[in-house]
């Protein structure tokens, strides 16, 4: 088994720093975020620039090339409802460290992104939904036959398809929460890769109590299958927990200071 | 239904790291497949070892080296022309305190002619003693600065003094021991790594044991290694292999024993270098990038295998 794969998820416009870096084109404090996004082991870096009706194409290749021109082509996802956006960002991505990842489909008005990442041989996450959150697993897993086929017909490996179950917030919908752990167990056992926005299920909870849920959630959903998230690296206890559930999973070898990363 | 050839991908590559200085360099690892698999030209360097105090070494030696055994610059030189090896080991035995207890001044006088009496690249070995290796490795990268030796090897106990005096401080590369044990081989080479020392500079010294003698395990720890390097592209397990298999082989029974203890087992040195050449055939198919041995033919025979399995 290969290891989990951390997605960060800190630059993203709705924080009020980046959206306005990205206004200004400024690097400074994207190469900032981006620095301790990866410092912290992170694999992936999310770079989600919005709606981007307006500048979009040309706001999506000046970021993509100012991570990778910085961090040593780190491989980056894709993620704005513009997708054309995407289309310019893949065009100027060096694929040396990774395919892009478009984020994101779902088997719903979102399901081009699915073509989109087809017709550009990189990888897929796709929303198990159609309309807000699934009611159920029977639902869930609808979507993901629906998305699954789909790419397939469009010519994608399934190992590029990430699908995301959909973490539902405990504050609000603590009783479906184990449904979605099933959900993971489910597609995992299907031989389908799976990600998903673990902070979710947190939101709303004090800043000290998120890092607990967040990382036991995580350990039972990689006990699970779950195979990747898009998450906070920043968050030490999160991923101390990825680590030694890879660690428990035999996925990265023991030594004694492997959690000093 | 059609056959569909599945490869496995992995994404890791073994550092190449240069020993020797000069026209004497040779490179060691670099590759991105388990070994003799790849096409990117893998090929293990062979290594004859030396001793400053080959008193127990088995009689053959006395026959194939005369009075150069008394003369380590001498010996180096006739070990290296009789073997064709790329590279020598010298062992500074005589340093232990439990045994001759050398001074750390004499060993380094014999690291530094043995250094000047070959044109290949060099390995020292302290004596196994962590206390009395860490001065001696220590004296040893100072007196043969800019000669990019390896230090055989910093250990728990030592790594600090060996990481920092032989790698940071004259340029040396440093062995990192682990005594099949693949925790501490992870373990010691992200400790040098946090000192400081560069994992170019880093060879890992993981161990081994005679064919026979609980070799499956040395053979599993180094299969374990490689793929976490390779597979899981593990950047603290990427670091080339080197492997002594000399001592080993030369001190259990079926190379020790004389044909007046064993006459059914024929002669001594065949026996010898059948142990040696067993033990280190499966060292390098096992993913060592540099071997050695202690009998000429024994380094002649694994060097002409590497030959044909490269092809």
């Amino acid at each position: 088994m290969s290891k989990f794969m951390v997605i960060g998820e800190r630059i993203h416009c709705i924080s009020p720093a980046i959206r306005q870096a990205f206004a200004d084109r400024n690097p400074d404090p994207i190469l900032l975020r981006a620095k301790e996004q990866l410092t912290a082991g992170a694999d992936y870096l999310d770079l989600n620039i919005g709606p981007a009706e307006r500048d979009g194409e040309d706001l999506m290749q000046w970021g993509v090339k100012l991570l990778q021109e910085n961090f040593d082509n780190v491989p980056l996802a894709l993620d704005t409802a513009n997708m054309k956006a995407i289309e310019a960002g893949i065009k100027v991505y060096n694929r040396a460290k990774g395919k892009p990842i478009v984020n994101s489909a779902d088997a719903g008005d979102r399901i081009g992104y699915l073509d989109l990442a087809a017709a550009n041989d990189a990888m897929c996450i796709a929303l198990c939904s159609k309309e807000g959150v699934p009611a159920d697993n029977d639902e869930r897993i609808m979507y993901c036959s629906e998305l699954l086929e789909r790419g397939m017909e469009h010519g994608m490996e399934p190992t590029d398809m990430l699908f995301d179950p959909l973490f539902i917030v405990i504050k609000g919908m603590q009783d479906k929460l184990m449904d979605v752990l099933e959900a993971i167990q489910m597609i995992t056992d299907m031989g389908l890769l799976t990600t998903g926005g673990l902070s979710n299920v947190s939101n709303g909870a004090p800043k000290h109590i998120r890092p607990l849920l967040d990382s036991a959630t995580i350990a039972m959903a990689i006990q699970c299958g779950f195979s990747s998230a898009i998450v906070n690296p920043c968050d030490r206890r999160l991923m101390e927990t990825v680590v030694a559930c890879d660690i428990i999973k035999n996925n990265i070898l023991y030594a004694d200071s492997v959690l000093e990363f | 239904m059609p056959y569909k050839r599945t490869e496995q991908k992995f994404n890791g590559k073994i550092n190449v790291c240069e020993i020797g200085a000069g026209d004497a360099a040779i490179s060691i690892g670099g590759e991105k497949t388990l070994p003799f698999l790849g096409d990117e030209g893998f090929k293990t360097a062979v290594g004859i070892a030396i001793s400053d105090a080959p008193e127990d070494w088995a009689d053959c030696f006395k026959t194939i080296y005369g009075d150069d055994l008394k003369n380590p610059a001498a010996f180096a030189k006739a070990a290296v022309e009789k073997s064709g090896a790329d590279f020598i080991l010298v062992k500074l035995a005589s340093a232990d305190p439990n045994g001759a207890d050398n001074s750390v001044e004499n060993c380094v006088a014999t690291a530094v002619a043995v250094e000047a009496a070959v044109e290949v690249p060099v390995v020292i070995e302290g004596c196994k003693n962590a206390e009395k290796d860490a001065k001696l490795l220590e004296a040893v990268a100072k007196a043969l600065e800019n000669k990019n030796v390896v230090l055989f090897s910093a250990v728990e106990d030592n790594y600090k003094t060996i990481g920092a005096a032989g790698a940071m401080a004259y340029g040396q590369k440093v062995s990192a021991e682990s005594a099949v044990d693949i925790n501490l081989a992870k373990q010691l080479n992200i400790l040098l790594t946090q000192l400081g020392v560069k994992s170019q500079d880093i060879v890992m010294d993981v161990g081994s044991a005679a064919a026979g003698y609980g070799f499956e395990y040395v053979a599993s720890t180094m299969d374990r290694i490689r793929l976490a390097g390779l597979g899981q592209n593990d950047e603290s397990l990427q670091m080339p292999i080197i492997t002594d298999v000399s001592s080993d082989s030369w001190s259990v029974k079926e190379s020790v024993f004389t044909e007046a203890e064993a006459p059914e087992w024929g002669n001594l040195e065949a026996r010898g270098i059948g142990m040696e050449v067993t033990t280190a055939a499966a060292c390098v198919v096992g993913g060592s990038n540099a071997i050695i041995v202690r009998h000429p033919e024994s380094a002649k025979t694994i060097k002409s295998m590497i030959a044909g399995l490269i092809g």
